[in-house]
C-alpha cells in the first residue's frame, strides 16, 4: 500500500484509505453508460421511465388507494352484519332450546300413567307390609 | 440536510398524481440512481431496468414519501433494491460479461485493454457487495451510512465491506500500478 494509491477525490479527502484517482476515475468511466456525456440518451431514459409510470404505475401499488375511501363504510357494514348475524344465531340457537325443551315435554307427558301406576303399587306394597304387620304381631 | 424547494414542489404534486412533476423528478435524479443501480448489477442494461424498476416502485409508493426527507435518497434506497433483485436474478457474472461491461468507447482499446481485463477480472472477484460497497463509496461518494441503507445492511458492516474491498482490489491491480 504505497502512497501513489491515495488520491485527493471529492468525498474520500479525509479517508487515507481510498482508492487512488486514476483507478476510482477509470472504474468510473467504465461504469457511466455509453452514451453518459448525450444528453438524449437521458432524455431517452426519462421517456422511457415516464412510459412505464403511465402504463404501470397506478399499478398493483395503487390500487387499494381507489378503495381507500372505501374502507371505513366497508368496515362499519361488517361490524352490522356481524351483530346482527349474532342476534339471529343467538335467537336461533334460543328458539332451538325451547323446541327440546319442549319436546322433552311432550314426551315425558304419557310417564304421569307410570307414576300413578309406581304410586298404585307402592301404596299396594304399603298395605301388603301393614298386613304382614299384623299377621306377625299375633 | 435541507431538501431544495424545487425538489419538494415537484414532489408534492407528483404525490398529488402530476405526471409532469414526477417526470421533473425522473430529470434531477436518474443519474445518481442510474450509478447506484450500476454500482450493484455491473452491467448497463441492468442498471437501466434498475432505474426504471426503481421509479416505478417510487412512483406506486409516493403516498409513503415523507416531503421533509430528500427524495433522492429515498430513491437511492429503492433502486438498491431494485437493483438488488436483479443481481440475486443473475447470480452467476462472468470475467467476460465485466469486460464487456467495462469497455468504454472513449479510449483507445489497444492502448489499454490490459488495464481494462485486470479491472474487469478483479472487480469480478471481488464479491458482489463489496464491489458494489467500493463503487458506491470510492466512485460515487455515498457515506458509509447511505450505502448501508441502500444495500440493508449497517454502516459499519459497510465500512469494514469497503475496507477488505480496498485491501483486495489493491492486491489484485498492486502490478499495474506505476
Amino acid at each position: 500500500m504505497s502512497d501513489e494509491l491515495k488520491f485527493p477525490g471529492p468525498s474520500s479527502s479525509a479517508d487515507p484509505d481510498s482508492l487512488n484517482e486514476p483507478l476510482a476515475g477509470r472504474i468510473r468511466e467504465a461504469y457511466a453508460p455509453v452514451a453518459a456525456d448525450s444528453d438524449l440518451y437521458w432524455v431517452g431514459l426519462e421517456g422511457r421511465i415516464m412510459a412505464r409510470i403511465r402504463t404501470e404505475g397506478a399499478g398493483d401499488g395503487r390500487w387499494w388507494t381507489v378503495l381507500a375511501p372505501w374502507a371505513q363504510a366497508g368496515l362499519i357494514a361488517a361490524a352490522a352484519i356481524f351483530a346482527v348475524t349474532t342476534v339471529i344465531n343467538q335467537r336461533l340457537a334460543d328458539s332451538d332450546s325451547q323446541y327440546a325443551y319442549e319436546s322433552v315435554i311432550q314426551v315425558s307427558a304419557p310417564t304421569s300413567g307410570l307414576s300413578a301406576a309406581i304410586g298404585s303399587s307402592s301404596d299396594r306394597a304399603t298395605g301388603t307390609d301393614a298386613t304382614l304387620n299384623y299377621v306377625l304381631s299375633h | 440536510m435541507r431538501i431544495p424547494d424545487e425538489e419538494r414542489a415537484l414532489a408534492e404534486k407528483a404525490r398529488a398524481g402530476d405526471h409532469t412533476a414526477f417526470a421533473g423528478l425522473v430529470r434531477l435524479h436518474q443519474r445518481r440512481a442510474y450509478f447506484v443501480a450500476r454500482a450493484i448489477v455491473t452491467v448497463h442494461e441492468d442498471a437501466e431496468d434498475a432505474v426504471q424498476e426503481g421509479f416505478v416502485r417510487a412512483y406506486q409508493a409516493l403516498d409513503r414519501f415523507d416531503t421533509a426527507q430528500g427524495f433522492g435518497a429515498w430513491l437511492n434506497r429503492i433502486v438498491a433494491n431494485a437493483a438488488l433483485d436483479i443481481a440475486r436474478r443473475r447470480k452467476v457474472r462472468t470475467t467476460d460479461e465485466l469486460s464487456d461491461a467495462l469497455q468504454s468507447p472513449f479510449r483507445d482499446p489497444a492502448e489499454d485493454a490490459e488495464l481494462r481485463g485486470r479491472l474487469a477480472e478483479a472487480l469480478a472477484q471481488l464479491p458482489e457487495r463489496a464491489r458494489s460497497v467500493i463503487v458506491l463509496h470510492d466512485v460515487e461518494g455515498f457515506t458509509h451510512v447511505e450505502i448501508g441503507e441502500m444495500l440493508g445492511i449497517p454502516g459499519g458492516t459497510a465500512r469494514s465491506d469497503l475496507h477488505h474491498a480496498r485491501q483486495k482490489l489493491r492486491g489484485l491491480l498492486k502490478d499495474l500500478r506505476g
